[in-house]
């Protein structure tokens, strides 16, 4: 992928990233291990950790509160419905 | 102010390719050249549903500002930032269902949301009557995106006491503050809203049809080289980048 939006945490989600990739392509797209995905979350925390400290120190978790707070009266303003929580397959 | 815009397209490559190619599309500039205004992106949340086997994503993209120039520079710092180089920070939500053959993704600004709000939705299927798990060979994609400024609502919100934030004080103040009435007021904020919604709207359509084709690529070279050619290509990119100049 490309980079983390923190280069101190470049490292870990290359790690990571490769290890989603192949997990979605080898198994979950073939209906392998369609109930966990358990082999890349130790690698998932630790980027994580070093995400989430970027975030805060770059005000983005404070937006992406706002933007859960936004969600629901845009939702209901601009789609003139309210949200799915589960998207159904759109009928043809 | 509300523009929506909706367009449909077909992709002559299979489901499960098409939601690889959607996971990969701002791998790296090497393999989507059409995703340098990429730049960076980061998986905050993943989680798979054992129930339904439903994948849902959570990730934060930070791209390169689709405003022009000309009308950021006429915000005021505290809406844009204040950074010399607007970007925006887009939330970008998805869930795969392979059972039933459907993704459904979900792109939002995180900042600037008080200039314009950025949506898009977008679904991808099989086409009816393929069955899940096996190859049909063409995807179905609806890409429905919705404009909406709210610069001038935010200020009738202010005065009319309700929730004002920081960003709006700014912003009446840059139109109190520039004389006559200030640029805005004079603009009117509903010419102003539909303007930037215009703009945007504008250049979102040329924007699809390049995310289209970055698309494209990703997808013929996972039809030649498979996901681990693909793999290898962005190490090596990412290699190469890592190099220092000489």
């Amino acid at each position: 992928m490309s980079q983390s939006l923190a280069p101190e945490c470049n490292e870990l989600k290359e790690r990571y990233d490769t290890c989603f990739l192949k997990w979605y392509s080898e198994k979950y797209l073939r209906g392998v291990g369609t109930t966990n995905n358990n082999e890349c979350s130790t690698m998932f925390k630790e980027y994580n950790t070093c995400l989430h400290r970027a975030l805060k120190e770059r005000g983005i978790d404070k937006l992406l509160d706002d933007a859960r707070e936004d969600n629901k009266d845009n939702d209901a303003t601009l789609m003139g419905r309210k949200k799915c929580k589960t998207p159904q397959r759109p009928e043809h | 102010m509300v523009l929506t815009h909706t367009t449909n397209h077909t992709y002559t490559h299979p489901f499960p390719t098409v939601t690889l190619a959607f996971f990969l599309r701002y791998c790296s500039p090497q393999l989507n050249p059409f995703a340098s205004h990429v730049l960076s992106t980061d998986t905050i949340a993943s989680h798979l549903d054992g129930a339904t086997g439903r994948l849902h994503t959570t990730r934060i993209h930070l791209k390169k500002s689709r405003l022009p120039p000309a009308i950021m520079k006429l915000l005021p710092a505290s809406l844009t930032g204040g950074a010399a180089d607007k970007a925006s920070y887009i939330l970008e939500t998805s869930v795969v269902d392979m059972r039933e053959g459907w993704m459904a993704t979900e792109s939002r600004n995180l900042n600037f949301v008080g200039v314009l709000s950025v949506v898009e939705r977008q679904m991808y299927a099989m086409p009816r009557g393929a069955r899940a798990f096996s190859a049909g060979d063409t995807t179905d994609v609806e890409t429905k995106v919705v404009f909406r400024s709210r610069l001038g609502e935010r200020i009738r919100g202010r005065l009319g006491g309700g929730g004002p934030v920081q960003a709006q004080t700014a912003l009446v103040d840059a139109e109190n503050g520039s004389g006559g009435g200030g640029f805005l007021k004079r603009l009117g904020a509903r010419g102003i809203q539909r303007s930037i919604e215009t703009l945007a709207s504008t250049k979102t359509q040329d924007q699809l049809g390049k995310s289209r084709e970055g698309m494209m690529i990703i997808l013929e070279r996972l039809r030649q080289t498979g996901i681990m050619g693909v793999l290898e290509l962005r190490k090596m990119a990412r290699e190469r980048s890592l190099q220092p100049a000489a």
